[in-house]
């Protein structure tokens, strides 16, 4: 044999496939003790200075993506291609080999009772154990020896590749990765209801990414458990691409939906906050102002010569919805009164509610008539939105690595050899057979087989 | 809530199991052994059937799901895997020795489910992010596996305590008499009556032992890996991503990744005995962070 590359026989050791996979664990145990990415502001402030930019050099607040597990993973490739391209030759040569059992010495030492003799003559008896082995051990090849017969059986020689395709399913997985790493991405949008969007911010503050449609979300439906645990987060969404609503769907978590090869999950949801409360002055059924306000501040009326200042805001006052207290200063006194938002309502549950208590008429610097308006408060829905064109390659890795770890324990590689001499008037039947994993098996299925071919002998 | 009734119970069946296999290693006699295995299979028969009546009183009451979905259901079939898995390798092996160290985990976790103030027994609806068909195929390979690595553990234990007994035998005998543990019967050893050289006497030869390390942590790796990528399956539709190095997704990665590395040690360096024992445990402290250890740490996975 060839001398191997030094570097080759470096990569191709399974010592080091062992030691890198010691760090991938270790590095990812520190992975899940370490406060990640956006968990991790808070942990770097309660540290000193010196500690947080040493952790922050190593990459320790994003292990999963800093160079050196990227490169501890890349590593890990490099040795599985190099490993299995080193095995391959020999895997081939045991794939192939049908061994002969007297070069093996299989027949050499054989233990009486693997060894039976028939009175049938040789040639009968090959034909009855032939049929007899196809049913067990699959197809029997059949090679004539001058005075002896063997008869071979050959099964799962496919398990030597079991490794090999484990092995692949990985690599395969990790290119899959890196797939959506370069072609996909992963952002998310919060729509209110009613609105559209079409920019996703991308994860990790990577920019937006615009969409070339459009996202608007119909309605978001909250359902509640009776023991108040939560039921349904739903979006009824609606595409809108050039110019018309091209598809509407519902999604739900656990039921995403796919529009443009883009995923649209359900991650999140809230409540967009609306803004401040609006006062709007009237003068005989006329609008005359309208005013957004916050406490303490004042405004002058156009005429009178007044000044209104707001002295508090309320978002539910007695159980009456949000009302804010007017200060009003005029040269004809000063007034103090609360306007309610839902003023029509009180009224009508409380007729003359105003008469008896004044404090609580908008009207009450005459002859103007105050009123509020809160602003909308809506909610939105967070949607997550990814396309990752890894995703079938990543599956179809992980396919391989169950279907190799499946061969690799649960197949095995069983070859069956059976002698046929002729002793005496008889037949010498001798039985051997050897497996590349499970010993105890192939012993179990040798002792059935011999004594199956005794109670065959018998039989005639 | 009968089936929290019987389930309580089961704690108690599983307990008695254990005494069995206890008595048997103790005293030697095969009878108890035969008890223990029938306690542990009528153990097993009433947490079924417990799980089938929780799984039916959902449905009752309009919530229908599979019993799997929190803490409390977790544990009780974590508990029901261990001991299915057990009787499994009992039935494949025909030793019971095991018992007397697999059966007290079905027991703990049982007595945890049971006992523990913090856990809540009631059968709670299904939050949103659970409501996935994915549930059943998910929980249950992770259980099988961690059941099928619980065994390992166990033959482990029983490993290393058979070795630290035997040394612990040599040294109190410094003419060196004491036979080695696993001759003591073939060589007709001056027979010693103390309790630990009964017990030890039982346990089987170190070369059975690994096997049964290694056939279990095979079984459990294959089905750790079956957990694995059908969470991730889960996680795609769930989450839209098929990995998010979430504490529990990373631990049970580790937790793979150490099996990986126990079993390409014992192909390629010719690993037996000892070190797979030592792995076993190893192994199995991972299972158990990746179980519960994750929901001390911040993470999309904790369990409610």
């Amino acid at each position: 044999m060839a001398k191997k590359n030094p570097l080759r026989s470096f990569f191709a050791s399974v010592k080091l496939a062992v030691v890198l996979l010691i760090a991938i664990a270790a590095a990812s145990i520190l992975g899940t003790l370490i406060p990640q990415q956006e968990a991790a502001g808070p942990f770097i402030a309660r540290l000193g200075p010196v500690w947080a930019s040493l952790l922050l050099n190593i990459q320790a607040f994003d292990v999963f993506h800093s160079f050196w597990f990227v490169t501890l993973m890349a590593l890990l490739a490099v040795n599985l291609i190099v490993c299995s391209l080193d095995r391959l030759p020999r895997t081939w040569r045991r794939f192939r080999s049908k061994g002969d059992p007297e070069l093996i010495g299989l027949f050499a030492d054989l233990s009486a009772d693997r060894i039976i003799t028939t009175e049938r003559p040789r040639a009968e008896a090959a034909d009855r154990l032939t049929s007899l082995l196809k049913k067990i051990a699959g197809p029997v090849e059949r090679r004539d020896r001058g005075e002896r017969i063997f008869l071979y059986t050959n099964q799962g020689a496919f398990s030597h590749f079991g490794v090999l395709i484990v092995h692949a399913g990985v690599l395969i997985m990790m290119a899959g990765v890196m797939v959506g790493l370069f072609l996909g991405f992963e952002g998310y949008m919060n729509i209110p209801e009613g609105e559209s969007a079409a920019v996703v911010s991308l994860k990790g503050g990577r920019g937006e990414k615009a969409l070339p449609f459009s996202v608007r979300c119909d309605r978001f439906i909250l359902e509640f458990y009776e023991n108040g645990a939560p039921k349904t987060y739903r979006s009824d969404l609606t595409f809108h691409q050039n110019g018309r609503d091209v598809q509407s769907a519902a999604v739900l978590v656990n039921h995403p939906v796919t529009f443009g090869g883009i995923r649209f999950y359900q991650s999140s949801y809230g409540v967009m906050p609306g803004g401040n409360p609006v006062l709007t002055v009237s003068r005989r059924d006329s609008k005359i102002m309208e005013v957004e306000i916050t406490p303490e501040m004042a405004f002058a009326l156009p005429e009178h010569k007044a000044t209104v200042r707001i002295l508090r805001v309320e978002d539910n006052l007695m159980d009456m919805g949000p009302a804010a207290k007017l200060g009003v200063a005029a040269p004809t006194g000063n007034r103090q009164f609360w306007v309610f938002a839902a003023i029509e309502q009180i009224v009508a549950a409380n007729p003359g509610i105003l008469e008896q208590v004044p404090l609580f008429d908008p009207a009450s610097f005459a002859p103007y008539v105050f009123s509020l308006r809160m602003p909308e408060r809506r909610p939105y829905t967070g949607l997550q939105a990814a396309r990752d064109p890894g995703v079938p390659v990543v599956a179809l890795g992980a396919a391989l690595l169950m279907a190799g770890l499946l061969t690799v324990y649960f197949r095995s590689h069983r070859q069956f050899w059976i002698l046929l001499e002729t002793a005496g008037d008889g037949t010498r039947i001798s039985v051997t057979g050897r497996s590349n994993r499970n010993e105890a098996g192939m012993n179990r299925e040798l002792n059935w087989l011999t004594a199956a071919i005794g109670a065959d002998g018998e039989a005639g | 809530m009968i089936d929290a009734k019987i389930l309580s119970a089961t704690t108690f069946v599983y307990f008695s199991a254990f005494a069995f296999y206890l008595m048997r290693m103790v005293s030697g006699r095969e009878s108890w052994g035969r008890l223990g295995s029938l306690t542990a299979l009528a153990g097993l028969a009433a947490q079924t059937a417990a799980l089938a009546l929780r799984w039916i009183a959902s449905y009752q009451m309009g919530i229908g799901h599979a019993p799997l979905s929190n803490l409390y259901e977790s544990l009780i079939f974590f508990s029901w895997s261990i001991t299915a898995v057990y009787l499994f390798f009992e039935w494949r092996t025909q030793d019971k020795s095991l018992g007397a160290f697999v059966i007290p985990a079905a027991f703990l976790f049982m007595a945890y489910a049971s006992l523990s103030p913090h856990i809540d027994s009631r059968i709670q609806p299904l939050i949103p992010a659970l409501q996935s068909n994915w549930l059943v195929s998910h929980v249950v390979t992770c259980f099988l596996g961690y059941a099928a690595f619980t065994v390992a553990f166990a033959a482990g234990l029983m490993m290393l305590l058979k070795g630290s007994l035997d040394r612990a035998g040599k040294n109190s005998r410094p003419d060196g008499a004491a036979a080695r543990g696993k001759n003591d019967r073939n060589l007709g050893a001056p027979p010693d009556n103390s309790i630990p050289a009964r017990f030890v006497v039982l346990i089987p030869a170190p070369a059975v032992l690994d096997d049964l390390i290694y056939q279990s942590v095979v079984l459990g790796f294959v089905f750790l890996a079956i957990g694995i990528m059908t969470g991730s399956i889960w996680a795609h539709y769930a989450w839209g991503s098929y990995w998010s190095w979430d504490p529990k997704e990373t631990w049970s990665l580790v937790t793979w990744l150490v099996y990986a590395i126990m079993l390409h040690s014992r192909y390629i360096r010719g690993w037996r005995e000892r070190p797979m024992a030592v792995m076993a445990v190893i192994g199995f402290i991972c299972v158990l962070v990746t179980y519960l250890g994750v929901n001390l740490l911040p993470g999309l996975h904790t369990y409610q």
